[in-house]
């Protein structure tokens, strides 16, 4: 319980865009480190910018196909990618070339993420598997038949164990990394499809994102819904949301009225809606350290939001 | 992490082999302090650190030099340092990180086994107990070493001091064990008289003295990863366990205190009281069938279970009892015969080693948990009696009409603290401990990625569903063939590897799995997984973007992947 006084809400503003890509940004993510941000887009690229100056680094060039989410090892050197042509690329981010490319899915490659450890990634795809695949040779350690309909997000818990999946098919599980085996599944409701799912920082809660505009957080443990945040548009795209932490907490998600929003974890009460995209955003990211927020959407921009 | 949804209630010992690991011919092992990393000594002077997560090479630790068999492996403290001791007789210390070597000691005789200071993270000195003479302390700085005393005189509680001579004429060549207690400030070491010493190693003075009844030769003396037990295993086929009664920070000030509150006793006699104060016989354990002379012994990290690893007519044997005493199980393995054990820090897993090299993986047999595909689903220990409510046949049940939710949405939500993990509570963590190597990812050879051939061995029975084979390209075949050494089974990844070491990871099913295998039909296996009964086919359609439009048909189960058509072809 707050005994102060609560901070005064510092709003975010504008602070500038990055157009380098010719479609549809997917996703956008800051490396662990705060130095680099990545970008990946339909128009089969990768963008690499220094966080500080916005500067690109490189550009990363070689799938066949539009590429939807990709994700950062935790040493910020490397950058998996998760793409259409039923591939995923490793990169080496700041040299810009392709170190490795897994491949197995018979289905678009829809979520990538590293474990904490950065010796496994996960990918779900529209072949309604997960994959968890071994870094060093690029093995596929598992292979879960997961869901009945598109995986949607895939994502490891802190300390690399566990594995939450969300799905079309409108169910959210947790899967066990040493053995592939289901250990829990949160929701099981044919609908809403289930668009998103994250842990959250200390592994105890999940963030679950459901195409009837609706955002919760979940206690997967005890398998109960602590907080839902509402009052976004999300009906058809998978739109990421995130945990920001470094000013106060609260819960960050794009939406497909072009705008990006901001709950305040605890009251989840909308604090903020940036405007500024002309298209349904897709995917937000929060710096690990600074009050930094970038997003990215169907505007094909990438726009950077500062708090004064 | 995940303890709170893991079923607590299955027995916390492994039943069958999960997998084995194969890089040339491996002799000893040894864990790191989480489980993490599996350091592994070979016949060829290299030591290899595998990585237990993905079951893959992290490192390769090789010195030209050093050719000969490696006797021991031991991890320092945090994971940073591995000793190494081979048949050359010589000490090598490793940085873990850069894989660089940090110093190198050539003793007299060839150390059996060699044990880094727990007590530091950076240890400067280590323990050698060397094939026919007294365990000595050697200083890594400056290659010195000091013999420990292994026998106290009887009536004088004197020690000799000279370095290879047993002054009571015992036989020069039967070798002692001993260990560092938990933190360091003590020796504990079993001599060939049935004795067990606690010294003092700074002072090379003996503190205390157990006596085994039986006085045969100790050959291992091993701590519980706790420090609270001492496991030992002496020639007369017996493993026995003890309490350690010493504070385990401080154990060479109390040893002192004990000491000196004992006046009235002089020599051995004060020498004996003072052990008897320090460490007291539990039990012992023995296969009095067979009675069988054990290869290894060790604790479970728990301290629950006691293991006793044997090769009985060249096959591979471990037993597991618990502290009661009640034999649990007996792991039977392939017919080599084992030749290191160790039990895993933090997971009921026992990794062995046998005459041929390769380790086995020993795992409790996991069911898949069908329970777990339902939220609300809670699975019952025996049967309850439902009393239904008053109003369970009511059209509109009173209790539906009124849904409450029974969390209170404005309580606080913390996010960000993280409970600390209490089976290393023990740790400071004034040093950061080193869990992983980092992966790099070995780049992919280009022309290896249009030439593998589509065809790899397929099984003759099935493996696990979690381990499905797959005919993509840039896939493992994991090629099973049952019971000898696979040698076809293209794994791709060997091809793509720039390493020169050939590595295989073959996964052995257990007896028990393929009984399980054969009930369970594929099929049904992955419709229930998905958690319906029946796929229903419907147009779906995605937009993840506005250019393309990616319609996805959801296909009969039947014809869906490669996999599982020819899984079928093959799956009797």
């Amino acid at each position: 319980m707050t005994t102060s006084a609560p901070r005064p809400y510092k709003p975010y503003r504008h602070h500038k865009f990055l157009t380098i890509h010719t479609a549809p940004v997917s996703c956008v993510k800051f490396s662990n480190d705060g130095t680099l941000l990545a970008s990946s887009s339909l128009d089969k690229t990768l963008a690499v910018f220094s966080a500080q100056n916005l500067t690109l680094v490189s550009h990363l060039v070689g799938h066949s196909e539009g590429i939807s989410d990709l994700a950062w090892s935790s040493d910020s050197h490397y950058i998996c990618s998760a793409s259409d042509d039923c591939t995923l690329r490793i990169w080496d981010a700041r040299a810009g070339d392709c170190v490795k490319t897994l491949k197995g899915h018979t289905n678009y490659v829809f979520s990538v993420n590293f474990n904490p450890q950065s010796n496994l990634i996960v990918s779900g795809s529209f072949d309604e598997t997960i994959r968890v695949w071994e870094v060093k040779t690029g093995k596929c350690v598992h292979e879960i038949e997961a869901h009945s309909q598109p995986v949607t997000c895939v994502h490891f818990n802190r300390d690399g164990s566990l594995i939450v999946s969300a799905s079309h098919d409108g169910t959210c599980k947790i899967w066990d990394v040493e053995t592939g085996q289901c250990l829990k599944v949160l929701i099981d409701d044919k609908v809403p499809a289930v668009s998103f799912a994250k842990f959250s920082p200390n592994g105890k809660f999940i963030l679950v994102a459901t195409l009837d505009d609706t955002l919760k957080l979940w206690n997967y443990s005890t398998g109960k819904s602590l907080k839902i945040y509402n009052g976004h548009v999300n009906r058809v795209y998978c739109i990421m949301a995130t945990f920001s932490v470094t000013n106060g907490k609260y819960i960050v998600s794009g939406s497909e009225d072009n705008c990006v929003y901001l709950w305040d974890l605890q009251a989840k009460s909308m604090v903020q809606k940036l405007e500024g995209h002309t298209g349904a955003v897709l995917s937000v990211a929060c710096h690990p350290t600074e009050n930094k927020i970038a997003s990215g959407g169907l505007d094909g921009k990438i726009r950077i939001w500062v708090q004064d | 992490m995940n303890a709170p949804i893991i079923d607590p209630l299955q027995g916390d010992f492994p039943e069958v082999i999960e997998e084995y690991l194969e890089c040339g011919i491996m002799k000893c092992i040894a864990f790191n302090r989480r489980g993490t990393l599996l350091a592994a000594g070979c016949s060829d002077g290299s030591c290899i650190i595998w990585d237990f997560e993905t079951r893959g090479i992290a490192k390769e630790l090789r010195d030209n030099d050093c050719v000969v068999a490696i006797t021991s492996v031991c991890w320092s403290r945090y994971g940073h340092r591995i000793l190494v001791s081979a048949a050359d007789r010589s000490l090598t210390l490793w940085d873990v990180i850069t894989g660089e070597k940090i110093t190198k000691a050539t003793l007299q005789q060839t150390p059996l086994l060699a044990r880094l200071h727990p007590g530091s993270s950076t240890p400067s000195i280590c323990l050698a107990c060397p094939l026919s003479s007294a365990p000595t302390i050697v200083d890594l700085n400056n290659g010195s070493t000091t013999a420990l005393p292994v026998v106290c005189e009887p009536g004088t509680g004197l020690v000799p001091s000279s370095r290879n001579k047993f002054s009571d004429g015992s036989a020069p060549f039967t070798p002692s064990a001993a260990s560092f207690n938990k933190y360091g400030d003590l020796i504990y070491l079993g001599n060939s008289k049935g004795e067990i010493l606690i010294l003092d190693y700074k002072n090379n003075q003996v503190l205390g003295v157990v006596t085994i009844p039986g006085g045969a030769i100790i050959k291992n003396i091993v701590f519980s990863r706790s420090g609270r037990y001492v496991v030992t295993n002496s020639q007369d086929r017996i493993i026995r366990i003890f309490e350690n009664l010493l504070p385990l920070k401080d154990g060479l000030r109390a040893l002192n205190e004990i000491s000196e509150s004992i006046e009235e006793l002089e020599g051995s006699d004060k020498l004996k009281a003072v052990g008897s104060k320090c460490l007291v016989f539990l039990r012992d354990f023995q296969d009095t069938i067979n009675k069988v002379q054990w290869k290894v012994t060790c604790c479970s990290s728990d301290g629950e279970w006691v293991v006793g690893g044997a090769s009985i007519k060249g096959e591979h044997k471990i037993y597991i009892w618990d502290r009661a005493g009640y034999l649990v199980k007996i792991l039977e393995g392939p017919k080599e015969a084992l030749i290191d054990l160790a039990w895993h820090p933090v997971h009921p897993i026992v990794v062995s080693v046998s005459l041929t090299g390769f380790v086995y993986i020993w795992a409790k047999d996991y069911t898949e948990n069908w329970s777990a595909f339902a939220p609300d689903f809670k699975e019952l220990e025996e049967n309850e009696e439902y009393v239904e409510r008053e109003d369970e046949f009511d059209l509109v049940p009173e209790t539906e009409k009124v849904k409450e939710s029974d969390v209170n949405e404005d309580d606080e939500v913390d996010i960000l603290t993280v409970e600390k993990d209490s089976a290393f509570s023990d740790s400071d963590m004034s040093q950061e401990e080193l869990c992983f190597l980092p992966a790099i990812p070995s780049p992919d050879i280009p022309e290896q990625q249009d030439k593998f051939m589509g065809s790899s061995p397929k099984l003759a029975d099935s493996n696990h569903s979690e381990y499905p084979l797959s005919e993509e390209a840039q896939q493992n075949g994991h090629a099973m063939n049952n019971g000898s050494t696979p040698a076809e089974g293209l794994d791709n990844s060997i091809a793509e590897d720039t390493g020169g070491t050939c590595l295989k990871r073959r996964r052995k099913p257990s007896e028990k799995g393929l009984e399980m295998q054969a009930e369970m039909v594929r099929k049904p296996l992955k419709k229930i997984s998905s958690g319906k009964s029946s796929k229903l086919k419907n147009r779906f359609a995605i937009e993840r973007d506005t250019t393309s439009f990616c319609a996805y048909d959801d296909d009969d189960d039947g014809g869906d992947d490669d996999d599982d058509d020819n899984d079928d072809d093959e799956y009797e």
